[in-house]
């Protein structure tokens, strides 16, 4: 046992670990979702910008359909990452504080760069057209701003995993300068990570496509992009996978390697659901992107949080056991939580409804 | 004790105060602003004023930049920096509350998507529509509100959750009521000074005119609401902590001071309000800004005054700012603080090197040594065995301040690191005999007195002359009582304390009151 790792809080988990972390779970994949779109999104809307010649060329319409959905990209990406926080904060809370306490410095300076970034998206969809020479820098540097946030969570959840690194970064810094560059797993985790953004923002752009009526020529543009982007970072994401698996800590890569049913069957299915995504977008190109694609890709980032959720269960399976917290299930609370979210999301559901529905 | 500390010069305690500040600022306009632009959407419709509609679209612009993002990242941002300055504190809070903040979470949600699908559907949706999405806005706000207040009034007066542990309890507790209404008069005010700003820039003309008038009524009737309701707050605040009383009448002599701006800031702002209501046509942008950066100041010390009551604890009675709970104090004090450190350097070697561990664990979560509640200025004067009697009195301290409980070892170590601190420095008193006076009372009976209010020592002084003071008070201190050190300065520091309470033995009373 770490000597550092701080004590549990006495104070029960208002509801068992495993509804706890079911709710982890799914409210991360959403945040998953509108992240990927954001990211993967910056990521194409700078492409595009680099690659525009001319104004009104293809390029250029791309940029201005991807600008206009990036600030509620932003928004859905901020809203379903507070649940997730607050998930895992309630379960990991000793580590997830320590690591953020040990990189406090640049974890802190996220607050300031994403409101930077935030801003960026909205003056890029808002004035974009008259930002002029302008536009490629701010469209560069939110991209950028997106990129580096990715990467302080990469260090941080990484950091959280390894209390045998925590001391020595803490006391050569205790002002919390220190970043987990010397982790072998961070680079491929960042990569695997980054390469996945781009590949559902190519679905999302070939879902796009989708709904663009009024402009044929740029429906199938869209469509061509999207399944390319995500074909090919799908591929090199494959190589990025197989780094990130020997990075792992040896008893943690063997988890999926035969060493737990669950990891081994979570890395078998994944590869499979790889090969079919790989098939399936092979097939797709020149043609709108279809349903089984979409439903693949959606269950292949399920498989994806839950593996990464073993590799956490498994880095910290010797200092901490979510089903050994007390447990004091405050049933009342859970019921008005669930009766507020029914409620909450079929509000949410009217609202879009009628926003796009017409009156 | 748990977690290591983040090391800030300027003060853990600072950053958190500027990054809340500025998300409570926003928060209640985003509150405030919800009502306000329904029920101006509502009143252009009435009054079928094409001009007057047009400014609450862009009103709802304003709002969207600033709320969604500024709001929504900065209370995020509260979040995160809390959990590095305090995260004994927001672990506590998270599982006490996991419940409430995700059914906060469900508001927060329903709140974002109302101010997209509103401000995209000002053209796309009807009337009857449109407004029927900006009140599920309000109500979405509000409601982050009503939970959001249920945890922050429970970290202060925590109430009858201190036995039961239940978290109805907690929430609903004695100063949830007036906090509520509170907060809501003065989202009111926030959302009439943020249109108010924003008008002033509007062409003139009949629609500015009329969003002036009106946004200048929100101002004054929420302002003017929320100085009423502070009394009942006030109240409510005694009755839950005892000790707020005293810190009222003096404890911390700055306290009265901020409570006082407070007031002359909320009246000034209904004042400088009723510029813009009686002659709209000359409100200007520089007005707008005014009343904007009043705002903020009466925010900055409303949220002032809700930390200084809560010290020295996180949650009032249940855990100290330094991760220290109540219910451990026993235990702690029996084997010793030291004991309780998690974080100490492997490295650490000296008996200063482990005191530095000691100082970052338990002084640091408040103190900085030459910013905010900065140690420095009094180290210098004090020696190794001041520092050694005062640190296991610390409890006493008018301050307000957790007990320490180090062992014998412990307390040695950590006056070392203090000391170090100290050496190299030397020891100034100012020129004029007055300052040099005062700053000896406040380097030793300052500590735990004031003259008049608080523990107060004229009527024990009075009448004793410079020798029986020497002799008979400073030299005895400790005889008094065991809450009192004794007095070991000496030489021009003894001198300055004498000059000092010379005076006051000497005045008398009434006339030292009305000066003052």
């Amino acid at each position: 046992m770490n000597a550092y790792v701080p004590a549990t809080d006495p104070l029960p988990l208002p509801a068992p670990a495993a509804l706890l972390t079911a709710l982890l779970h799914l409210t991360f994949v959403l945040h998953l979702l509108f992240m990927n779109g954001l990211l993967g999104g910056a990521v194409v809307a700078l492409a595009a910008r680099l690659s525009r010649r001319a104004p009104e060329d293809l390029y250029d319409r791309t940029l201005t359909r991807v600008s206009k959905l990036l600030p509620t990209l932003f928004a859905g990406t901020v809203t379903f990452g507070v649940a997730p926080l607050l998930f895992m904060q309630v379960l990991y809370g000793r580590f997830f504080y320590t690591s953020s306490i040990v990189m406090g410095g640049p974890w802190f300076a996220l607050i300031p760069l994403l409101i930077c970034a935030y801003y960026g998206t909205y003056l890029n969809a808002f004035r974009g057209e008259r930002l002029g020479r302008w536009r490629v820098a701010i469209v560069g540097l939110t991209a950028a701003a997106l990129a580096w946030v990715g990467f302080m969570f990469t260090n941080n959840t990484g950091l959280m995993l390894t209390p045998d690194r925590w001391a020595g970064l803490y006391f050569a810094a205790p002002g919390g300068s220190s970043l987990n560059l010397g982790d072998a797993t961070i680079w491929p985790r960042y990569l695997h990570m980054l390469l996945g953004a781009v590949a559902v923002a190519g679905i999302l752009l070939a879902l796009l496509a989708r709904t663009v009526k009024d402009d044929r020529e740029l429906a199938v543009h869209l469509a061509g992009r999207g399944v390319a982007l995500f074909l090919g970072a799908t591929i090199v994401n494959l190589l990025a996978g197989f780094w990130l698996l020997v990075a792992l800590r040896e008893d943690v890569m063997m988890t999926f390697m035969g060493g737990t049913p669950l990891g081994t069957a979570l890395l078998t299915i994944g590869l499979l659901l790889t090969l079919l995504l790989l098939w399936l977008g092979f097939r797709a190109r020149g043609r709108p992107v279809g349903t089984p694609l979409v439903v693949a890709a959606a269950a292949q980032l399920v498989v994806m949080v839950l593996m990464r959720h073993e590799v956490r269960r498994a880095y910290l399976a010797d200092v901490h056991a979510p089903a050994d917290l007390a447990v004091a299930t405050q049933g009342l609370n859970m019921a008005i939580f669930a009766a507020l979210l029914v409620g909450g999301l079929a509000t949410v559901a009217w609202m879009l409804r009628r926003l796009f529905g017409g009156r | 004790m748990n977690y290591p500390v983040w090391e800030l010069s300027m003060g853990g305690g600072v950053l958190m105060a500027a990054v809340s500040v500025l998300h409570v600022f926003v928060s209640h306009f985003a509150v405030g602003g919800g009502l306000w632009l329904v029920l101006t959407e509502r009143l252009a419709i009435r009054r079928q004023d094409p001009e007057l509609r047009a400014f609450v679209k862009s009103q709802s612009r304003v709002f969207i930049l600033v709320t969604l993002v500024f709001g929504a990242i900065t209370g995020v941002g509260i979040w995160s920096t809390a959990a590095l300055i305090s995260p004994h504190g927001i672990i506590a809070l998270i599982r006490a509350y996991l419940w409430g903040w995700a059914m906060e979470w469900v508001f927060f949600v329903v709140e974002i998507c109302a101010a997209l699908v509103y401000w995209y559907g000002w053209e796309r949706l009807s009337a009857r529509t449109h407004q029927a999405v900006g009140w599920i806005y309000f109500v979405s706000a509000f409601m982050s509100l009503v939970i959001i207040n249920g945890i922050i009034t429970f970290m202060l007066t925590p109430g009858e959750w201190l036995e039961t542990r239940a978290f109805w309890d907690g929430f609903f507790n004695p100063t949830y009521w007036p906090s509520l209404v509170l907060r809501t008069f003065a989202s009111a005010a926030m959302a009439g000074l943020f249109t108010l700003l924003t008008a002033a820039y509007l062409r003139r003309g009949p629609a500015r005119i009329s969003a002036v008038r009106w946004s200048a009524v929100w101002v004054i009737a929420g302002l003017a609401a929320t100085g009423a309701v502070f009394q009942w707050y006030g109240a409510a605040l005694a009755d839950a902590l005892p000790g707020w009383a005293d810190q009222a009448a003096g404890a911390l002599p700055v306290l009265p001071t901020v409570l006082s701006l407070l007031r002359i800031g909320l009246l000034l702002g209904v004042l400088v309000a009723l510029w813009p209501l009686s002659a709209p046509r000359t409100w200007n942008p520089l007005g707008g800004w005014l009343l904007f950066a009043a705002g903020l100041a009466v925010f900055a010390g409303g949220e002032w005054i809700r930390e200084a009551a809560r010290k020295p604890y996180i949650i009032h009675g249940y855990l100290y700012s330094t991760g220290l709970r109540v219910d451990q104090e026993p235990e702690v004090a029996a084997r010793g603080a030291g004991a309780f450190t998690r974080w100490r350097d492997p490295a650490a070697a000296t008996p200063a090197a482990r005191g530095a561990d000691l100082y970052r664990a338990w002084c640091q979560p408040c103190h900085t040594l030459d910013g905010y509640n900065g140690l420095r200025p009094y180290l210098v004067h004090w020696s190794d065995a001041q520092i050694t009697e005062f640190l296991p009195r610390l409890q006493h301290m008018r301050g307000l301040m957790p007990a320490w409980h180090g062992s014998a070892q412990d307390t040695a170590e950590l006056t070392t690191r203090l000391a170090e601190a100290r050496d190299g420095r030397e020891a100034v008193f100012p020129a004029d005999a007055g300052e040099a006076a005062a700053l000896a009372f406040d380097l030793h009976c300052g500590l735990c007195h004031t003259v008049d209010d608080y523990r107060p020592l004229r009527d024990s002084l009075a009448g004793l002359d410079r020798d029986e003071l020497d002799a008979d008070v400073l030299d005895l201190l400790e005889d008094y009582t065991d809450e009192m050190p004794p007095y070991l300065a000496d030489g021009t520091e003894r001198t300055h304390l004498l000059d000092f309470l010379e005076t006051v033995a000497s005045e008398d009373d009434d006339d030292e009151r009305s000066e003052s």
